[in-house]
């Protein structure tokens, strides 16, 4: 039985179903945990890889994903809902499940037939279709919902996409490509947390209670 | 034909028949427990059957043939359901290739409409709105169902459900691949919604969102002990395919002797048991969701089925 591609599998579905999770939910806390979820099993899947081949780099770059990613940035974000009031810090209204879970499968499926129009050729291994797909449905979030927080975790499943492939086609990119991505995902995540915290004035992180000061 | 075979076909039908009101009753006891009640007893079921056969049938004026006959129709297709899925027997009976998981499906969506032509021909508003509220959630339901048939062909290339059984409780890979995690999942949503199970339905002391017991409004005395008994036999036999084909699959005493089969009783009442502990605690655990949030459910459990199937694609294993 070919245990390293069996993990890799159900580590794979595990965040395609987190990925799932994420758009259905309509609450901010629970999608903030999605994510943090999602970036553990990543961790998960890169410190298996890591033993698997025996690579520093790797079991480096599992650490660093478990922290920040996975504890660090939730935290983080956790932390800023604290300071919304309650009840405004979400608008259920704008958040259909059906409708998002939908899409959610919809643009799951296109993402996969194009990987297979364009990259499939160059990207023959099993599971590479998965990243480009998460990478879909980050950019779904972050055209479908209205809430700032949430559309720094729809970044965040992008990120985890790309860190996904990754590992996956060259067992990891070179240790200093992603420390990049992390502080470059940790600069985001500290702007949009600025940026949230200037909206404070109206109590809440939703764009859609913005265009209410509009002239 | 192998004799031995045709006594546990009968022996299969009759567990369905005369086990469904047993399990029922055990649910609802469960319950009881669960909300700080000492609850009826686990054989009450059993007791309202006799009381309802006593009672009179009383027919609303101006209803047909319609509102008796599909109950009958209904408690047919569920004993022939009971004869071609496994419920005892982990090898195929001699009506087992009658129909596949499509046929059982099919079979299932029969007894369900002409349920509802009998409600509807009741003249009730109430039984209609039970009906009409059953049609609107259903038809997010069937899609699912149908998809959930899709994922278990990929996962062993038929649609035969004793192959299904046979090859999870032999292949520890199979039964762990995320194709069959995920596709027991959206069947397990899919079962709740089916069997009127929180948070989708609360019946009983708690019921509000009149879909199972709405369309029963009308019926009486025998016709209604009928449509009792046909939704404790269905909820039975879909216990029976999630705990056999899906959730469960060892456990059989192998062998095809009658002997087996009745030992096999015993296993599946103990899973069935055991089933209805989880969902007692699951209920007891869930807020019944607002009745146009049941659609969202439903959309959940078909997005985890499409997704068993596009886990195969995508990650080329079962």
């Amino acid at each position: 039985m070919d245990l390293s591609g069996d993990v890799t599998a159900l580590v794979g579905a595990g965040i395609l179903l987190t990925a799932l999770y994420l758009q259905a939910e309509s609450f901010v806390n629970p999608v903030i945990d999605g994510i943090a979820l999602q970036s553990l099993l990543l961790a998960g899947l890169l410190a298996w890889l890591a033993y698997r081949e025996g690579s520093l780099d790797l079991a480096l770059l599992a650490a660093i994903t478990l922290a920040v990613r996975g504890l660090l940035i939730p935290y983080v974000l956790r932390h800023q809902i604290r300071s919304y009031r309650w009840r405004v810090r979400e608008r259920l209204a704008a958040h259909r499940v059906t409708g998002h879970a939908l899409a959610a499968v919809a643009v799951a499926i296109g993402a996969w037939f194009i990987f297979q129009e364009t990259l499939a050729a160059a990207f023959p291994q099993p599971g590479a279709g998965l990243a480009f797909v998460l990478l879909a449905e980050g950019l779904l979030m972050l055209a479908t919902r209205t809430n700032t927080l949430v559309q720094v975790v729809g970044y965040l499943e992008e990120e985890n996409a790309i860190v996904y492939a990754g590992a996956l086609f060259a067992k990891g990119l070179p240790l200093f490509v992603e420390v990049v991505v992390f502080l470059d995902v940790l600069g985001v995540v500290l702007v949009s947390v600025i940026l949230s915290a200037q909206r404070t004035v109206i109590g809440s992180p939703e764009e859609t209670h913005l265009e209410e000061l509009a002239g | 034909m192998d004799p031995s075979a045709q006594i546990v076909n009968v022996l299969q039908a009759a567990t369905v028949l005369l086990l469904s009101p047993l399990i029922a009753g055990i649910a609802a006891r469960g319950k009881a427990w669960t909300e700080s009640r000492r609850g009826p007893s686990i054989f009450q079921p059993y007791r309202d059957l006799r009381k309802l056969l006593r009672k009179e049938t009383l027919r609303p004026i101006g209803s047909s043939i319609v509102f008796v006959l599909p109950l009958f129709v209904a408690f047919g297709t569920y004993l022939v359901i009971a004869i071609i899925v496994p419920v005892i027997t982990a090898y195929p009976l001699p009506y087992g290739s009658a129909a596949d998981f499509l046929g059982g499906g099919l079979l299932f969506g029969l007894a369900g409409t002409v349920t509802l032509l009998a409600a509807l021909d009741s003249g009730s508003n109430y039984a209609a709105l039970g009906a009409s509220r059953t049609v609107s959630f259903a038809a997010f339901a069937e899609p699912t169902l149908i998809v959930v048939f899709f994922a278990v062909a990929v996962i062993d290339g038929t649609n035969n459900p004793y192959v299904t059984t046979n090859l999870l409780a032999g292949s520890t890979a199979t039964y762990l691949a995320p194709t069959h995690l995920l596709v027991t999942a959206a069947f397990l949503l899919l079962l709740l919604a089916e069997t009127g199970k929180l948070p989708v339905e609360s019946a009983g002391l708690m019921e509000l969102g009149m879909l199972e017991e709405g369309r029963a409004f009308e019926h009486s005395g025998r016709l209604l002990a009928l449509f009792r008994w046909n939704g404790w036999m269905k909820q039975f036999l879909l216990y029976a395919v999630f705990l056999n084909v899906f959730l469960l699959p060892w456990g059989f005493v192998p062998g095809s002797t009658v002997l087996a089969a009745v030992a096999n009783i015993g296993v599946l009442l103990a899973k069935q048991v055991a089933l209805v502990g989880g969902l007692v605690l699951l209920e007891a655990t869930l807020a019944k969701v607002r009745l146009f949030k049941i659609r969202d459910f439903l959309a959940v459990s078909f997005s985890l089925a499409v997704l068993s199937v596009f886990v195969f694609v995508v990650l080329g294993v079962p």
